[in-house]
């Protein structure tokens, strides 16, 4: 009886601290969903509401119907699926080669992976700048397209080379006596066999593209041809800005990489442990 | 195994470069379909040939300002220059110079920009800009067109690298319903602030008397000047002397004591409702700040009564800091002639008109009389302001003294160093940049 007691307590002592940092959490986000129902003489209400009075859709309405949100959207859309295909297809390459072959220079190439993933991209900047323009990709999406490659997959090889060296030897050596060649083994073993990886390193890196910011902005000098977070951080003004059609905007940019995470979540908590155990 | 590494590799770059070649193709394509007017870039000796020019700003995307470039003027410069395709590109103001630095360092600068005023010697400096009296022929008739204190902005080592575009001052903003029930008026002279101060907490005691948002120069300047102090001499020389000086600690130690006595809001310190939110919902009596303030009050607080005065003079008078843009042309532009041409529009009294009825003022001497300026309800004190404002100092360091002065006002008002110990060290800091 005691015992039981005993454990009720643990449990509700234990729920009662999870939900407490799920709201900590949560607040912000709610917040966000709040005041972007909010009309702008509410926005600074004190105290402030998490649930507005009078809520009104003007926000999304301006956010949506500015200049090209439309645009930003499918220039999004674009950057994000090339870059992610490309480093999907990429780092699986890669990361086989790292798991399964011995090669020169095999430790030399990938400790330079790894040192490219200590590197802010910002100390990057004016390099990558001088060689888009060189390579006369200012103002192109392909521009964004292949920086955004280059900066995700150092984390995604790291990711699935440890994921990969885990995968059972057996099955590889079976099929290669019966004939399979490297290439059949990537495709039809080793592929299949990474899917929670996989599925990680795709978040990881269509989040990437999808939030970035800073190389978009610097780069891309078209109006037509922004990204989603460019285009909304031009909402912001010197003196003035209105929060609500931000947050508005936010909330509309987010939706779709909410809904990525949530339709591959279960691969997701799979993949993002791999290579935290080795053995 | 080992042998059988080769063609797999192989195989593997000749499918990423395959597929980065299709994508990039792809995407290329449609990128290339979408801007292929805006993309002709031909050298304009003479603007017979059709050219596009690229205009960046700090304009937010969807205010006012932008609605009237956008729809309005950019369309009536095109129409009176049917050659000249005009580029338009806002950029949100914190990145604007990080993109603008890295554009110009990478070799494709757009043809003008309008940059804060302050930035116009360190681009001059860095050799960004073409100086603008050598490349325009007419440049001298702007010379007695314009105001003096905003054209002055854009000269550094003997060329004018820019015009101004529009200008701006500060004024003292209060909350008349609590000034009166506090029975206090708009301050005249710094020396009534603490007892205008205690009147109004005792009368309502959750009120601050007065909200800025930090200690940087824009904002410490205008109580520096007034108490007759400055950063450094007038040739830009040495700090030591100046803002270290008494008169400069004797503001710093002003604001101090303000400070203690919770006269200022803690939002000086970065915490706490923002100053137009406060003053909007009475917690904020007074404020410092320029006439963006009067679309920002109305847009949020659309009954709020705004009151205004100039701001409170010192031992030194009633000195505000001059602010505003500046347009400028840039020495990697293709097209200066069609940028000029643009130049030369948006300082027409028909741009400078109507880009002040959404809140910019204008630079234009002869505007000052029209009946647009004269009858505005605000317009007028700023102009009258403007004639005792000051400007920053005109250096390419400035970027980094501001944040010197600005560590400075916290050290003092954290109360980690007396105003005289931070101050010295900072004129020290400034005298080694000066160097």
């Amino acid at each position: 009886m005691k015992k039981i007691f005993k454990y009720c307590i643990n449990q509700v002592a234990f729920y009662l601290v999870l939900i407490f940092f799920a709201l900590i959490t949560a607040a912000p986000f709610l917040y966000m969903i709040g005041t972007s129902f909010k009309g702008q003489s509410f926005i600074f209400e004190y105290p402030p509401k998490f649930i507005p009075d009078q809520p009104t859709l003007r926000n999304f309405i301006v956010a949506w119907t500015s200049r090209r949100f439309d645009k930003f959207f499918l220039n999004s859309v674009v950057v994000t699926l090339c870059s992610t295909i490309s480093v999907v297809f990429l780092s699986s390459l890669m990361a086989y080669g790292f798991s399964r072959f011995q090669f020169r220079l095999k430790g030399f190439l990938n400790g330079s992976i790894r040192i490219f993933m200590m590197m802010p991209a910002m100390t990057l900047i004016i390099p990558q700048f001088i060689l888009a323009s060189k390579l006369d990709l200012i103002n192109t999406l392909p521009g964004v397209i292949l920086v955004y490659i280059a900066q995700n997959i150092p984390l995604c090889v790291f990711l699935l080379t440890g994921f990969m060296q885990q995968l059972p030897r057996e099955l590889e050596e079976a099929a290669e006596i019966d004939g399979a060649s490297p290439w059949e083994i990537y495709r039809t073993i080793i592929m299949p066999l990474s899917k929670p990886a996989l599925a990680t390193i795709a978040i990881f890196s269509s989040l990437g593209a999808w939030d970035e910011y800073v190389w978009a902005m610097t780069i891309l000098n078209d109006p037509e041809k922004r990204t989603l977070p460019v285009g909304i951080a031009a909402f912001h003004g010197q003196y003035l800005t209105d929060w609500g059609v931000v947050f508005a905007a936010s909330l509309i940019a987010i939706t779709p990489i909410i809904l990525l995470f949530i339709f591959m979540q279960k691969y997701f908590i799979k993949g993002i442990m791999a290579g935290s155990l080795k053995g | 195994m080992k042998k059988k590494l080769t063609p797999i590799f192989g195989i593997a770059i000749v499918f990423a470069l395959l597929l980065c070649a299709c994508g990039g193709m792809a995407v290329g394509k449609s990128a290339a379909d979408e801007s292929s007017d805006s993309d002709i870039v031909e050298p304009a000796e003479v603007v017979a040939e059709p050219v596009t020019i690229t205009f960046w700003h700090t304009y937010n995307e969807i205010s006012p300002e932008n609605e009237m470039l956008m729809n309005t003027l950019i369309p009536l410069f095109e129409a009176e220059h049917p050659n000249i395709k005009v580029e338009s590109l806002p950029v949100a103001y914190e990145d604007f110079r990080t993109k603008l630095f890295t554009s110009i360092s990478g070799g494709v600068a757009p043809d003008l920009a309008r940059i804060d005023i302050i930035w116009t010697p360190e681009l001059a400096d860095m050799g960004a800009l073409a100086s603008i009296d050598e490349e325009m022929s007419d440049f001298a008739d702007y010379m007695d067109l314009l105001f003096a204190g905003p054209l002055a902005t854009n000269f550094w080592n003997g060329h004018y690298y820019g015009l101004p575009l529009d200008t701006n001052t500060k004024l003292w903003f209060y909350n008349k319903a609590l000034y009166d029930s506090a029975g206090i008026t708009a301050p005249a002279s710094v020396d009534e602030m603490l007892d205008q101060c205690q009147m109004l907490k005792a009368a309502n005691p959750d009120v601050y008397y007065f909200a800025t948002d930090g200690t940087w120069a824009w904002v410490v300047l205008p109580w520096i000047w007034s108490f007759g102090g400055d950063i450094t001499d007038v040739e830009v020389t040495t700090a030591t002397g100046y803002l270290n000086g008494a008169q400069t600690v004797a503001a710093f130690e002003f604001l101090k004591e303000l400070y203690d006595q919770g006269c200022i809001a803690p939002v000086i310190m970065g915490s706490g409702i923002d100053t137009f939110a406060g003053y909007g919902q009475d917690v904020y009596a007074s404020l410092d700040n320029g006439p963006w303030t009067f679309p920002i009050v109305e847009s949020q607080f659309p009954d709020k009564e705004i009151s205004i005065s100039p701001f409170p003079a010192g031992a030194g008078g009633s000195i505000n800091v001059v602010g505003g843009e500046n347009i400028v042309l840039f020495q990697q532009s293709e097209n200066k002639e069609a940028a000029m041409e643009f130049l030369r529009f948006v300082l027409s009294k028909k741009y400078q008109e109507k880009m002040a009825e959404v809140g910019q003022l204008p630079v234009r001497v002869d505007l000052i009389e029209s009946d647009f300026i004269k009858n505005h309800e605000y317009y007028g004190m700023f102009l009258e302001q403007l004639k005792t404002s000051k400007s920053r100092t005109a250096h390419p360091k400035w970027s980094q003294m501001d944040e010197i002065i600005t560590n400075a006002g916290q050290l003092i008002l954290r109360n980690e160093k007396s105003a005289q110990e931070a101050l010295d060290e900072a004129a020290a800091q400034i005298d080694e940049l000066l160097k």
